[in-house]
């Protein structure tokens, strides 16, 4: 529903996005996954019609996010907070779904709702000002659904979040993934990639390396697995494509007392596309 | 436009709840305003009484009753000493505008114009003072021609007066001179006469008679200058809290820039004109808001009575006009708040002082009002006080409100084209 067709964006000479092509199906979760200035944030403000490449073109909906019509079907939680202080959870909310379109009774209804998915139904009438960085997190998550977008658009949401909320905050997402809505969900911790998103689209430098489940891209570029046994023998260390074969293999000759299995992770998928760790 | 009108709403909801934001914007103005007016009015002077010190020798009922007539009414002020030599010096330092001076006798004569002549009196006045000196003199003649007015205008007294001289006339004997005696014994018994056949009671006398026939037909004097000082200290009120509203929302919509707002409302399907018309909106509508507040606070409190309501509405329409210009174009001139806050203020201080916002511009000579006219300052003064005070007419109203909408599509114009939408530094 939202595709980029060899996108490319330069801020004079740094290159944030370089010849990026997706597409993001309905219904699912896309990860986009990258070390800092990998160049998620530009992407996401190319998505939502902030920014307009310099090459390409972006699509969502049959049209363009620049046209206002288009962006009323979308909902974006910016990386950095994007809340009035001095306004109440309630009042932010509703003032934002107002600026989508809502009104009257709708409004307040879905307002409300979204303040209650988030969990801050018991806040909402406390000024923003007063929350904890989790709660505004989440309230900042709130702002961006109200209006039930078909896209929702998820820049780092759990940016200096407790464990709590960041709990809460991936709770709140499958529930809304349950409700058919699409999400793009920024991020540079592989765990919360791993754990929520059907598909994992891996960019470094701007560029697309890899997109495809997390499964599909441990086995592409995961690498081997890594086998751990205690024999009456010893201990082994074997690295395997198949360690279920390895383990048969081993325990045709030796009395197997225990094993451990270790599957690449997107760590290592990171560190074989790009040479680097995650945290580099 | 409802987009805009939400937006607006909510920039005016972030201003009530702003603290420091909201005194200066409301409370500020009126502080400033009060305050000066009440200075100007000390130095002024304007219309209050007379003070004068006096001395009263006599200390007679006749004496205090005199004292008591000069002081009727709200022109004088009379404060009794004893010291004559301290009353001397008051008048010397300054502190009253005369001495005046009551010697022993003076009951007596007061009591009976006719048998002793007018009573003496004496008014020390520093001679400077020329205006006062008059009509001191004539406040004071006033009062010494009082006492023959009551007589004329009671039989009772005046036949009373007319026997009472008569008696001393025998008295006096071969004392007096007696071509005098003469007619005073001719004169007396026939006024005597005519006083008993005198109508008694209220508009008896010779009062009736001796009303002057005058009628009276106002033609209102030709106001050049303000009733109060408040006339001037308001306007200029009204000019700080619109430099505080285009601050204030100048460096609000940086502030939506730096706090990631301004780009949630750009992903939002409203436009970047109906971002700006919300603020501007805002903008405008508090600008109003505070003229409104403080003339309603000059007119209660102060008595500051504008010339022309309908001209004042389109002065302050105007002024706001220049000034969310005016916001706009602050907003561009800094990045952070900080720097917008300060550099927005350093302009708006040098046009305030440039157009009479600090010291009102008739009190500068005619090169510095001159100068003056680049400030849109000058402007807002000027058509307030044209309203206010100075009697514009709808022609005369036309320049200063012209300049101001000018200043006004002008600066906005600029601002809009400047403003930077992303948080790029
Ligand atoms: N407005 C801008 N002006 C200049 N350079 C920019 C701008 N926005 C982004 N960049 C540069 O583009 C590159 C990509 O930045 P971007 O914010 O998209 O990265 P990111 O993946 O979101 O990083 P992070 O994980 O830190 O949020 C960076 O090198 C950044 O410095
Ligand atoms: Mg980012």
């Amino acid at each position: 529903m939202l595709a980029f067709h060899n996108v490319r964006k330069a801020f004079r000479a740094t290159v944030a996005v370089d010849g990026l092509s997706l597409e993001v199906r309905r219904g699912e979760v896309l990860g986009l996954l990258g070390p800092n200035g990998a160049g998620k944030t530009t992407s996401v403000n190319l998505a939502v019609g902030l920014l307009a490449p310099d090459q390409g073109r972006v699509e969502f909906a049959g049209g363009s996010p620049q046209q206002a019509a288009v962006r009323r079907r979308m909902g974006v939680a910016p990386q950095s907070l994007a809340i009035y202080d001095e306004l109440t959870g309630e009042e932010n909310v509703q003032f934002f779904a107002r600026m989508h379109g809502l009104r009257g009774a709708p409004l307040r209804q879905r307002s409300a709702q979204a303040i209650a998915l988030v969990g801050l139904d018991d806040r909402r009438r406390q000024r923003a000002g007063t929350y904890s960085g989790g709660m505004k997190r989440r309230l900042n998550l709130a702002a961006a659904i109200a209006h039930e977008p078909e896209l929702l658009i998820l820049d780092e949401p759990t940016a200096g979040v407790d464990p709590q909320s960041r709990n809460a905050i991936f709770e709140n997402i499958v529930a809304l993934r349950a409700r058919g809505v699409t999400v793009i969900y920024t991020t540079h911790y592989m765990e919360e990639a791993e754990r929520l998103c059907d598909r994992v689209a891996i960019v470094d430098r701007g560029r697309l390396l890899a997109l495809d489940t997390v499964r599909g891209l441990v086995a592409a570029h995961g690498g081997h697995s890594r086998l751990h046994a205690v024999t009456e023998r010893g201990e082994h260390t074997i690295e395997a494509d198949d360690p279920v074969a390895e383990l048969n293999r081993l325990q045709a000759s030796e009395r197997l007392l225990r094993f451990e299995l270790e599957r690449p992770s997107l760590e290592a998928v990171f560190l074989n596309l790009t040479g680097r760790t995650l945290r580099d | 436009m409802d987009a805009v009108l939400a937006l607006a709403l909510k920039d005016l909801r972030l201003l009530l709840r702003d603290r420091v934001g909201f005194f200066f914007t409301f409370f500020f103005p009126i502080l400033y305003a009060s305050f000066f007016g009440m200075i100007f009015s000390g130095q002024a002077g304007q219309r209050s009484a007379i003070r004068i010190h006096v001395v009263d020798h006599d200390a007679t009922p006749e004496s205090r009753r005199f004292v008591e007539r000069l002081a009727a009414g709200d022109r004088l002020e009379c404060a009794m000493v004893e010291n004559e030599a301290a009353a001397n010096d008051a008048v010397r330092r300054g502190r009253v505008a005369a001495c005046l001076v009551l010697p022993r006798g003076f009951g007596a004569r007061y009591a009976h114009p006719f048998a002793r002549g007018l009573p003496e009196i004496e008014l020390r006045i520093d001679p400077s003072r020329a205006a006062e000196s008059g009509m001191l003199q004539g406040l004071l003649a006033g009062a010494l021609f009082g006492s023959v007015q009551d007589l004329m205008t009671d039989p009772n007294a005046l036949g009373a007066m007319v026997d009472q001289s008569l008696a001393e006339l025998d008295q006096a004997g071969s004392q007096v001179d007696p071509l005098i005696s003469g007619a005073l014994r001719a004169f007396l018994p026939a006024l005597r006469a005519f006083v008993e056949r005198m109508p008694r009671g209220a508009g008896g006398g010779l009062a009736g008679a001796m009303e002057p026939k005058i009628t009276i037909t106002p033609i209102e004097r030709q106001r050049f200058g303000p009733r109060n000082a408040y006339e001037i200290s308001f306007p200029q009120g009204i000019v700080w809290g619109m430099l505080g509203c285009a601050a204030g929302f100048g460096i609000a919509l940086v502030q939506e820039r730096t706090r990631g707002t301004l780009m949630r409302l750009r992903i939002s399907p409203v436009s970047p004109y109906q971002i700006l018309a919300g603020k501007a909106l805002a903008c405008f509508l508090t600008t109003v808001l505070v003229a409104g507040l403080l003339l309603g606070f000059g007119y209660v409190v102060f008595g500051v009575r504008p010339g022309s309501w309908p001209l004042l509405s389109v002065a302050v329409l105007c002024a706001a006009v220049a000034f969310v210009g005016i916001m706009q174009l602050l907003s561009v001139l800094g990045r952070t708040e900080q720097a917008a806050g300060g550099i927005g203020w350093a302009i708006l201080t040098v046009m305030a002082m440039l157009g009479g916002g600090m010291v009102p511009l008739f009190f500068m000579p005619t090169w510095m009002q001159q100068i003056g006219s680049i400030s849109p300052v000058k402007w807002v003064v000027y058509a307030l006080e044209g309203a206010i005070w100075r009697g514009f007419s709808p022609a005369e109203m036309l320049l200063p409100c012209g300049v101001l909408v000018a200043i006004g599509v002008v600066t906005f114009a600029i601002g809009v084209r400047a403003f930077s939408w992303s948080d790029a530094r």
